[in-house]
Order: structure tokens, then C-alpha cells, then sequence
């Protein structure tokens, strides 16, 4: 292609998941670094930072596709700002590059999704912790769709096992006051806790669960653990001055992978950035996502969303999350599981990893069959 | 909502021109898990799908083989118009949702789930309504049974009444059955 590859970055790198923000930031910046140096593809990014102010997404993304021409952007972290956003890419026949562990139940066509969905995240965890921890869990959230709908199915999971769900509760994403909660689930003595809320409450909430194990060792990690789909590496600094040591979080890539494919991968950025970082699953998949948009554009010879797709359903393609197929049908990508848990000064170990599933964003039960069999990449 | 609305294996007709609509429409539908079938021609009252989804702006009365009567199917109306006629016309059809045209893919699945859950509940409650027609249908024999136990059992009014509710609910059947069976038989509600 003879004209840059104009990328849009939509990401808010301030507000209660601006750390989040931030990787994703990073990661497509990295990306698209890469590309530029290595490979020689002119992508330019055009950065847009919408400092977590839900109205400044619409704003931004109508900057992005109506005026420096960008018809694909990677971007949005919450749900919100995703819903805020697609509207206005279906109407300029873009392509939105989702890559967070989302509630699912959506699949535009207009909308690629690298995040997981509660197919290969929520139900592969419960199918670890049950067995393992018991059928009775307190669930927290935070208060709005994604705490909801992840509380939602859980329950569902959980009555479907004939459990009982002890306690739920909901916390805006800066609320910190979370004793009550905490008092709450010391008397109930759940078997577990599902940790659905996001930003400062989260960090406070685990906090607050550390110094409670301290007095009381029946809620240690190793006897009652907080288990989380989204909780990263990059908010383990936020969790200071506790570690979270112990703890669970279900991801589709870790920094700790021991595939050659990330080995690699952390070396080149340890040397973009001149030290050794660690690198969230945030990180990986928008910079996934940006070399998946890329690659399809060149294959394509287009950036017209349709023949992008195409390009993307058609064959698996090597990421730092492993080989990746793109759903024709749901625009979601077959992910792996890994469970990973919090280990002595930062980062997760893996104790558990289970093949690329399909999303089945609907939970129909139908897109369950596994990816066409792939070379396994390590 | 205690269980995920599943449509897995679902059959779905849609009665509309093929055009851009129908071909989202059909992703969508097919994404979920459901059988699709678009058509521009009345249904078969003998072969009726799972869901039926249709065109309410050029919908016309033969297209769905029901007039007059309750939808014997969940139907989701697809809608780009505003005029009060076509909205009328969906309503008459029994739709339990609307689509908007231009259709947008988020707008499939709660539209299902919706029109799924009225017609369950217009369903449950028309046979609720039938249950309770029939027993005030049937109200005078009650009054009948307890005026003649009244006399055989040298009871009042409030305790006859008592008697046959009793006997009712040991049987495990409505006193209007039991008022019926024991005006018509010889024996009387045993006294408990």
C-alpha cells in the first residue's frame, strides 16, 4: 500500500481505569512502533485520550473516522464507551478493535473482539474452583453492566451446581469504603469470592481481604480465594502496600507464558522501553489486535471492514496470545484459558491453561467445538 | 432473569423481501443459533417455526395465518415506519416487540428474548383467565352442594362451606369437581 495505514487509539490513560487505559495505549503504540521499524509498514496512529468522560468517546471517535480518517479503531476499555462508540463506526463502515475481557452477549459486525468472553473466561474458572473450593461464593461488582452480568451468570452457574450464592453486593468503581462489604462476607464465610469490581474499590477490597486473612486464616488465599476475570498485571502495583499474593485471575495471556513466541515478544519490549516490563494481557491484546488489523489490511489489499473480515475469518494467525482465528460469523476470537495466581513480588503464575475455545458470546452452547486444529506455537 | 435466553436450534421464518435487512437479520439470527427461513409469502397455519419476524411496514392481514385470534407464535415486528396504521397492525398481529429499521445487530436478540417472554405470559395468563371463567362457570353448583349439605348435616351455611373445601383440598381437586361428583353421587364429603 502506498498511503500509512491510519489506526485511531481511543484509550482514556487517566480515571479510575486509566492504568488500564494506559497498557492499552501502550500496546498498540508498541505495535504500531514495530511495524514501523522492523517491517517497514507505514501505520500512522492518531491517539485520542478521552480522560474516562463517557460524553469526549463519542466526540473522539467522530474525530477519528469523520476527520483524520481512520477507519479502524483499537479502543474503549469499558462496555460503555464501547456501546457509546459502535453506532457511530456502523454508520462510517468502520471496524472497532475491542481487546478487553468482556460480559459478551454482543457481536456487531462492525466489531472485532479480542477480549474474552464469559465462554473463556467465568465458565472455565468455575469449572476449576467448584470442584476445588465449593459451590457457596460471594460475589462483588462494580455498578454497571460488566459486575452485573458476570454476578448474573454466576449465579446461574452456581444454582445450576446446587450451590447458594451468600452475598452480593455492588460498588462504584472510586468508592473505597468497602469495611461493611468486608464485615459482610467474615460473617457469611463463603467458599470463595467472585471479585467483579473494577479500579480503586477493587484494589481497596483486596486489600481490605489481605488484612482480614492476616486475622483470619480462613479467608487466606489457599482457603477461600478472590477470583477475578480482568484483574491484570498492570494494576498490581495499585494493590500497594498489599501484594494480592495468592490470589486468582483467569486471562487469555499472561506475562509469565513460557511460549518462545512471548519470550521474544518480552525481550523486544524490555528493549523498546530499555527495561524489563511486565506486560498485562491488555498490553498483549491491543497489541495483538493492532498486528491482526494490519496484517488483514495488507492480505486484503483494502481496509474496507468487509474484506478485513474476510481475511481474518479465513485462516488462524500467530499472535502473542498463540495462533488466533476470528469467528466469521460472531467477529470473536478463539482464545486460550489460563488461570493465574498472584505470586511473591508481582506477576501471576500459571497453574492452569486449557486450548482456544470459541467465544459463544450468546451462550448458545453450540460454538463449544473447538478451533480447527493449529500448530502449536512455543 | 434467572436462566440465559438460549435460541439454540431455534426455527425462525422471516416474512420480509429479501434485502440489506434480511441479510443482517439472517447473520444475526444465525449467530444465535437459529434455523432461518425468509419468505415473502403468507405462512402455512400447519407449519409453523419457533418465531416468526415480520415486515410490519408492507406486512399485510394473509400474511400470518391467525386473524382474530392470539398469536399462536412469539412475533417480533420489523418497523421503519411511524405511521400509527403499521404500528396498529403489528399490535393486531399480536407482536410482543419491534425491531427499528435500519436495524441494528444489538437489537435482535432482546427483541427476541422479549417477544418470547409476552407471548409466554399472554399465554399463561389466557389460560389462567379460561381456569377461572370455568370456575365461575361452574360457581352454582357449589352453591347448590353446600344448600344440601346445609340440610343433610343439620349445618350453616359457613361450615357446609368449610366441609366441602375440605373435602376439596384432601382430594386434591377444585371444589367445583367436588361439589359436581357429590351432587351427582350418592355419597356425602366425608367429616373430618
Amino acid at each position: 500500500m502506498d498511503k500509512a495505514i491510519k489506526i485511531g487509539v481511543l484509550y482514556s490513560t487517566t480515571g479510575p481505569y486509566g492504568p488500564m487505559g494506559r497498557e492499552g495505549r501502550d500496546g498498540a503504540e508498541f505495535a504500531i512502533e514495530e511495524l514501523r521499524s522492523a517491517q517497514g509498514v507505514a501505520v500512522e496512529p492518531v491517539f485520542v485520550d478521552p480522560e474516562a468522560d463517557i460524553n469526549r468517546y463519542l466526540e473522539g471517535a467522530r474525530y477519528l473516522l469523520r476527520e483524520a480518517g481512520c477507519r479502524h479503531i483499537v479502543g474503549t476499555i469499558t462496555s460503555l464507551a464501547r456501546k457509546e462508540v459502535i453506532p457511530l463506526v456502523e454508520k462510517h463502515d468502520g471496524l472497532l478493535w475491542y481487546m478487553c475481557p468482556f460480559e459478551g452477549f454482543e457481536a456487531n459486525e462492525n466489531v472485532i473482539y479480542i477480549g474474552a468472553t464469559p465462554r473463556q473466561h467465568l465458565l472455565p474458572l468455575f469449572d476449576y474452583l467448584l470442584p476445588r473450593f465449593g459451590n457457596r461464593p460471594y460475589l462483588v461488582g462494580a455498578n454497571y453492566v460488566w459486575g452485573w452480568e458476570m454476578n448474573r451468570l454466576a449465579r446461574e452457574l452456581i444454582l445450576q451446581a446446587g450451590g447458594e450464592v451468600l452475598g452480593e453486593r455492588y460498588l462504584p468503581l472510586e468508592e473505597t469504603a468497602v469495611e461493611r462489604l468486608v464485615l459482610d462476607i467474615e460473617m457469611r464465610r463463603p467458599s470463595f469470592i467472585l471479585n467483579n469490581l473494577i479500579g480503586p474499590s477493587s484494589y481497596a477490597f483486596l486489600r481490605a481481604i489481605d488484612a482480614l486473612g492476616k486475622r483470619d486464616p480462613a479467608f487466606l488465599p489457599e482457603n477461600c480465594p478472590v477470583v477475578s476475570c480482568d484483574l491484570t498485571e498492570c494494576e498490581l502495583d495499585e494493590l500497594a502496600p498489599c501484594a494480592g499474593e495468592g490470589q486468582l485471575t483467569a486471562a487469555a495471556y499472561f506475562d509469565s507464558l513460557g511460549s518462545g513466541e512471548n519470550l521474544s515478544f518480552k525481550a523486544r519490549v524490555a528493549r523498546h522501553y530499555g527495561a524489563p516490563r511486565l506486560v498485562s494481557s491488555l498490553f498483549a491484546s491491543a497489541y495483538a489486535a493492532v498486528k491482526l488489523c494490519v496484517e488483514a489490511i495488507g492480505e486484503a489489499g483494502s481496509d474496507e471492514p468487509f474484506r478485513v473480515r474476510q481475511m481474518l475469518a479465513q485462516r488462524a494467525h500467530n499472535t502473542v496470545l498463540g495462533p488466533i482465528v476470528i469467528d466469521r460469523e460472531t467477529n470473536h476470537a478463539a482464545l486460550p484459558f489460563h488461570l493465574g495466581r498472584i505470586r511473591h513480588g508481582h506477576g501471576f503464575d500459571i497453574i492452569q491453561s486449557q486450548p482456544a475455545v470459541a467465544a459463544d458470546p450468546y451462550l448458545t452452547g453450540q460454538r463449544t467445538r473447538q478451533p480447527p486444529k493449529l500448530r502449536v506455537v512455543s | 432473569m434467572r436462566q440465559t435466553p438460549n435460541f439454540n436450534g431455534w426455527r425462525a421464518t422471516v416474512l420480509h423481501r429479501e434485502d440489506a435487512t434480511t441479510e443482517r437479520l439472517t447473520r444475526q439470527l444465525r449467530l444465535l443459533g437459529l434455523h432461518v427461513e425468509t419468505r415473502w409469502q403468507p405462512l402455512e397455519p400447519t407449519e409453523l417455526p419457533d418465531i416468526i419476524l415480520v415486515d410490519a411496514d408492507q406486512g399485510w392481514n394473509d400474511l400470518l395465518p391467525w386473524q382474530g385470534v392470539a398469536a399462536p407464535r412469539p412475533l417480533v415486528a420489523l418497523l421503519g415506519s411511524e405511521a400509527p396504521g403499521r404500528i396498529a397492525w403489528a399490535l393486531e398481529q399480536g407482536a410482543g416487540a419491534i425491531i427499528a429499521k435500519p436495524m441494528s445487530a444489538s437489537a435482535v436478540y432482546p427483541a427476541l428474548v422479549m417477544a418470547v417472554s409476552v407471548f409466554e405470559e399472554r399465554r399463561d395468563m389466557a389460560e389462567r383467565h379460561a381456569r377461572l371463567e370455568e370456575r365461575i362457570r361452574l360457581r352454582p353448583l357449589v352453591h347448590a352442594a353446600i344448600q344440601k349439605i346445609m340440610g343433610s348435616h343439620q349445618m350453616d351455611e359457613d361450615a357446609a362451606y368449610r366441609l366441602l373445601r375440605n373435602s376439596a383440598m384432601q382430594k386434591r381437586v377444585p371444589m367445583e369437581q367436588i361439589a359436581a361428583s357429590f351432587l351427582g353421587g350418592p355419597s356425602l364429603p366425608e367429616v373430618k
